[in-house]
């Protein structure tokens, strides 16, 4: 407890000094990636969060939107919901699941891996996705987070 | 009488789902090359069966009798497709019974909606949705019979009566949502107009030992308006419904009038929850001929709940929930002495420890354990001859549910 709070603060530490670096060390930066036909190049958080959430149905520019996430509990979904969106993963499950069994949305389309949320990115039209910047290649597009 | 209720509404659920067909149709004929529809198309499930165990007075079948009862199932099947990026088109179909005869488990449109989500920029979003929708009312209501959704297995029936449920669960009309982010969190808008279910719970319970009762529902209206702050770590919520219905009961005719206001508060963090919801209720029937009919009561209810997740598979939870029929006896002294029937069935006060356990995402089980003192939110049609139940009573349940 007392060793992940020091962990906790040193990162917020990091994240005041250096705001370029946002990750720990070890941890390469999450970011959103979309389909090369999506022009939207910066999201705030709401909206994102509202777009994971499967709340909001298009893109702001109103072009359709398919929501690709990784499985609870993979590392890099846990911390795209907490340190990205500022939502925990039982959140996010707990509004899926609220939006597919009351008719206001549907569930995002799960993949098992980096590499095939890369490649769903890739060859999707409107999708929306996160990686960590080590499988980012030249075929999706980086979203800002505002 | 009930068989035939129950074809009714099944009757008017496939009118429903005809409509929504054909204006999906439309939908998809107008614009066939937008993107690939049956990409779009998504079919869930789940399943739930329940042991329920009483040592006195009966909950959801004959609880209290034998190794309690099995008759508590929730069996559910939706579609969803978007033929168009700003239109979804979902239908789900439930069969659920909880106690009663058998004929209750029949399935019924649950809801079917055509939503057009009109807006959606970078400030706002906003749409409407035609067709059945579910009623948004406290935080539960929506998915109320979805175990998965839920913090127990039994949602605190002193704002969600089971006994009661078809009055505020899904309504046929249309209702307007709006999603507005502000700079300090963002406001969440529901208000909608439609007819509400009045299915043969609410007039057993309404207006009980009277044959041949029916109510009809008139236009009512649903809101809510939902305020969450730091990405959902604090929501709070205030749900207001005015639900009216034409009555027929002891040979005699009436209107029914139901006013419930729900204010819902939650605190979140990763490993806790707290959640609070308090409900004022005003039940009126009115213009009967016979005066003893006419009565206005006013009821009220509160529950305080803390769930803790030990890990991603396992949580606990425990909580307080109570609520007095009228709050102008809370003890219901008044009602024994005018020889109503016993104090205890005027209110109910419940203490409720369990667990939730999911080996698997798609493989729920829980267990929970309640003391109950009172009576009040226990069916007159469980408990025929309310002079036979028990004011203190204890319950212990089972469920297993599965979702695809």
């Amino acid at each position: 407890m007392a060793l992940s709070l020091v962990r906790w603060g040193l990162t917020c530490l990091t994240m005041i000094l250096a705001p370029s670096c946002i990750a720990e060390d070890e941890q390469p930066d999450i970011v959103m990636v979309a389909n090369q036909d999506v022009r939207t190049t910066s999201l705030n958080q709401d909206t994102a969060r509202a777009m994971f959430a499967m709340r909001q149905r298009t893109w702001p520019n109103g072009q359709a939107l398919r929501v690709f996430v990784l499985p609870n509990g993979h590392p890099v979904h846990d911390r795209f919901a907490k340190q990205s969106l500022s939502v925990y993963p039982h959140q996010l499950q707990l509004s899926w699941d609220r939006v597919v069994f009351s008719g206001t949305g549907q569930a995002p389309t799960q993949v098992m891996s980096q590499s095939e949320m890369l490649e769903r990115i890739a060859t999707t039209q409107g999708s929306l996705g996160y990686l960590d910047r080590e499988h980012l290649d030249d075929r999706v597009h980086v979203i800002s987070m505002e | 009488m009930i068989v035939s209720t129950s074809y009714q509404w099944s009757n008017v659920g496939a009118r429903l789902l005809g409509v929504i067909g054909i204006l999906s149709l439309l939908a998809t004929a107008k614009n066939a090359d937008a993107q690939d529809i049956g990409d779009t198309l998504q079919v869930h499930g789940f399943l739930s069966q329940a042991l329920v165990i009483t040592d006195d007075n009966n909950f959801f079948g004959p609880s209290s009798e034998g190794g309690g009862s099995t008759q508590f199932t929730e069996v559910g099947v939706n579609f969803s497709v978007r033929p168009h990026e700003d239109i979804l088109v979902a239908a789900q179909v439930l069969s659920r019974r909880a106690g009663g005869n058998g004929s209750e488990g029949q399935p019924k449109l649950d809801h079917g909606v055509v939503d057009y989500q009109a807006l959606s920029g970078q400030e706002r979003s906003a749409g409407i949705q035609i067709g059945r929708f579910k009623n948004p009312f406290g935080f539960y209501n929506q998915t109320r019979d979805v175990s998965f959704t839920r913090p127990s297995i039994l949602l605190p029936q002193s704002i969600y009566f089971d006994r009661t449920r078809s009055l505020g669960l899904a309504a046929d009309g249309i209702s307007f949502y709006e999603e507005e982010r502000l700079s300090k969190g963002v406001v969440r808008l529901q208000a909608g107009i439609g007819v509400p279910q009045t299915d043969n719970d609410l007039e057993r319970q309404a207006f009980p030992k009277s044959n041949r009762t029916s109510i009809d529902g008139n236009t009512s209206f649903i809101g809510q308006i939902l305020y969450e702050h730091n990405g959902g770590g604090f929501l709070a919520a205030l749900s207001i419904a005015d639900v009216s219905g034409d009555v027929r009961a002891y040979s005699d005719r009436g209107k029914l009038f139901f006013q419930p206001t729900v204010l819902s508060i939650q605190l979140n963090r990763e490993k806790w929850s707290i959640t609070s919801e308090y409900a004022i209720r005003k039940i009126e029937s009115r213009n009967f001929d016979n005066e003893i009919i006419n009565s206005k009561v006013i009821g009220e209810s509160w529950y305080l709940q803390y769930t803790r997740r030990f890990n991603s598979n396992w949580n606990g939870f425990l909580r307080y929930d109570t609520m007095v029929a009228n709050r102008n006896d809370p003890s219901g002294r008044d009602y024994e002495e005018a020889g109503s029937g016993p104090g205890h069935s005027q209110y109910a006060r419940d203490w409720t420890m369990g667990a939730q356990w999911k080996p698997h995402p798609q493989l729920l089980l829980s267990a929970e354990y309640h003391h109950v003192d009172g009576t009040g939110w226990l069916s007159v049609q469980e408990n025929p001859n309310p002079v036979d139940t028990d004011r203190y009573w204890n319950m212990f349940l089972m469920q297993l549910s599965l979702r695809f």
